[in-house]
């Protein structure tokens, strides 16, 4: 598709033109009601979003809290020191930034090669390879994990790192082939035929030209892969427990055991590798290199 | 990892100079080979070996569950027994949950459907930074862990969460959403919302301008424009958007395990205590394929509807 010449302009100032024009023709009453709704709405979002995260940050830094107090009684520092003084919980962060790296790149490794094949190669059973992909999102993750089991206990993967990497990769492996997939198809062919027209040898097309096109949709496909390996608890937790705990799977037992304060201190650890991929990926994520992974070709 | 894919590459290039369009290429099956075999390795032998195992196939890889679970039925015909159906079909309580998880499932997508259409079409038609902050507000869920967005939404709308100390606040009694059914569809909502959101505004977005310019020349009203031309045209967007909503909350866990009520709750909860604490893998894994089967239904909607478009655009 012709998709990454769409996408550039930004949109904003364009579709702002033919505004003037319609608000003539609409009577005062219904605009106000229209913004009035908008403004509602908009209200609405920032509470729904926004309203829990804000309200689970303030636990962090709160002494105590009394019911109907909006407000936590005191402010205190003291509940990040008993997470960073924890051993378990320190280990489960280390683990947690070693193991995520480690399955994106296999994912990588794995899934970038057929990525490439998906976009520009016509092959027996292409479609039904895609659809397939896509099919290991359809079966519920536990009921998979609970009849992973057996096979992991059979090949002696439990309780291994190995074991806790395929499952993560798993998770990885739609994000990894359909987003770049798209993203290579988008890469124009008469681009790469001018150039080896002129002289260029096919990997350096590969490298000057498709792979340097393609890399927005690629580096949107890490930072998913890296999400969904970093989020993954169930299946961490049903191979990795006793001897490994991630982040996510020390967040079950938080929960549980800790008070309040502790667990939102954590969240907060919990979210900063998310929120810096965010701020990398932002523009390209909104710019549509997620939306167009996701369309069967 | 840069090295193998060159290599790979250049291999799969050398193909394509021989002919323009090659029909089969052994080269880009050979790529796509790695992800298909570790999906059919760890994804469909296990399956494979569930559904064995729900009909009561009780040897080879299965040994272990089979002697390490508790009422575990074994094979009676060749074809295997459906002792374990019969016994989670049986159960009241599993169809309650059935039923919960539906609903749960067929009311997250429809909400979070009208947020997300509500958002793409103000995004597309009106536009500037408003809008822009807008759908960039619904985005955010998907950089939040969904351990953390459950326990926050919990905490939220719990009985001493922010919804009730507000209402408190004004001397009213607010209601308590925590570990209810409503907090499990908010928690669905709040976090399917980011790809639907994506999704469908960049169909709106892919759009061109002369289209709505041209409706609006004849006189069009906005929502004319968006119910006769903007929604019928991003239909596949829509259908995708909502089969991974509905896939996604049917199956989900973590959610509804946070903030869902003990009795009644989804089946990927129930499917995991069944597991985990009552140690019944066989009824737990009949669970799963239940989930399984609606999922495959939404799932066959998705594949007919990417199908239909490419056949419409002359790509099949």
């Amino acid at each position: 598709m012709s998709a990454v010449t769409d996408r550039t302009p930004p949109p904003a100032v364009e579709y702002d033109r033919p505004e003037p024009q319609l608000e003539e023709r609409s009577p005062l009453v219904s605009r106000i009601a229209g913004r009035a709704l908008i403004v509602l709405f908009s209200a609405f979002m920032i509470l729904f979003i926004l309203g829990p995260l804000a309200w689970l940050a303030v636990h962090a830094f709160a002494t105590s809290w009394t019911f109907p107090n909006l407000w936590p009684n005191g402010w205190t520092l003291h509940w990040f020191g008993t997470v960073f003084s924890d051993p378990g919980l320190g280990a489960a962060v280390q683990n947690s930034l070693v193991i995520s790296p480690i399955v994106v790149l296999c994912s990588a490794v794995i899934c970038l090669p057929a990525a490439y094949a998906f976009a520009r190669h016509e092959f027996f059973a292409r479609r039904t390879f895609l659809v397939g992909l896509f099919a290991t999102n359809a079966f519920p993750k536990m009921g998979l994990f609970a009849t992973l089991a057996s096979l992991f206990y059979a090949l002696n993967l439990m309780n291994t790192v190995v074991g806790i990497v395929i499952v993560q990769l798993l998770g990885t492996i739609v994000f990894m082939t359909w987003i770049p997939a798209a993203a290579f198809s988008a890469v124009p062919r008469s681009l790469e035929e001018a150039a080896r027209d002129a002289g260029a040898s096919k990997l350096r097309v590969f490298f000057r030209i498709t792979l340097p096109m393609a890399l927005p949709g690629i580096l949107v496909a890490i930072v998913m892969s890296f999400l969904a390996s970093f989020d993954e608890a169930q299946g961490t937790y049903l191979v990795g427990a006793p001897d490994y705990f991630t982040m996510p799977t020390e967040m079950y037992t938080l929960v549980l055991n800790y008070p309040k304060q502790v667990a939102a201190v954590f969240s907060i650890l919990l979210s900063i590798p998310s929120v810096v991929l965010l701020l990398v990926a932002r523009k390209h994520i909104m710019g549509g290199q997620l939306a167009e992974g996701f369309q069967i070709r | 990892m840069t090295v193998s894919t060159a290599r790979r590459s250049r291999s799969g290039t050398k193909s394509l100079g021989v002919r323009r369009t090659p029909r089969l290429s052994v080269a880009g099956f050979l790529m796509a080979l790695p992800p298909i075999v570790l999906v059919l390795l760890f994804v469909g032998l296990p399956v494979i070996l569930a559904l064995g195992f729900s009909l009561g196939f009780t040897g080879g890889l299965n040994t272990v569950v089979s002697l390490v679970g508790q009422q575990v039925h074994k094979a009676t015909d060749w074809w295997g027994t459906l002792a374990a159906w019969a016994d989670v079909f049986g159960d009241t309580q599993f169809l309650t949950n059935l039923a919960v998880t539906v609903v749960v499932t067929v009311v997250s997508a429809v909400v979070v459907l009208g947020m997300s259409i509500g958002i793409g079409l103000y995004l597309r038609m009106r536009g500037g930074w408003f809008a822009t902050m807008l759908s960039g507000l619904a985005v955010v869920p998907l950089f939040i862990p969904v351990v953390i967005a459950s326990w926050a939404i919990l905490t939220f709308y719990a009985g001493d969460g922010f919804i009730r100390s507000v209402f408190a606040s004004v001397g009213l009694v607010g209601p308590t959403w925590g570990y209810t059914v409503v907090a499990i569809v908010i928690g669905s909502v709040w976090t399917s919302l980011p790809f639907a959101v994506l999704m469908i505004s960049s169909g709106f977005q892919s759009i061109p301008d002369a289209m709505i310019e041209a409706a609006q020349d004849a006189g069009a009203s906005r929502a004319r424009i968006a119910f006769s031309i903007l929604i019928p045209m991003s239909s596949v967007p829509i259908v995708i958007a909502s089969t991974f909503t509905a896939i996604g909350v049917i199956g989900s866990f973590t959610v509804p395990y946070f903030t869902g009520p003990n009795a009644p709750t989804m089946l990927g909860v129930m499917l995991t205590s069944y597991f985990t604490a009552f140690n019944r893998p066989q009824q737990s894994i009949v669970m799963a394929f239940t989930i399984f089967i609606v999922a495959a239904a939404i799932g066959a909607f998705y594949v007919w509807a990417n199908f239909r478009s490419a056949k419409e655009q002359g790509r099949a």
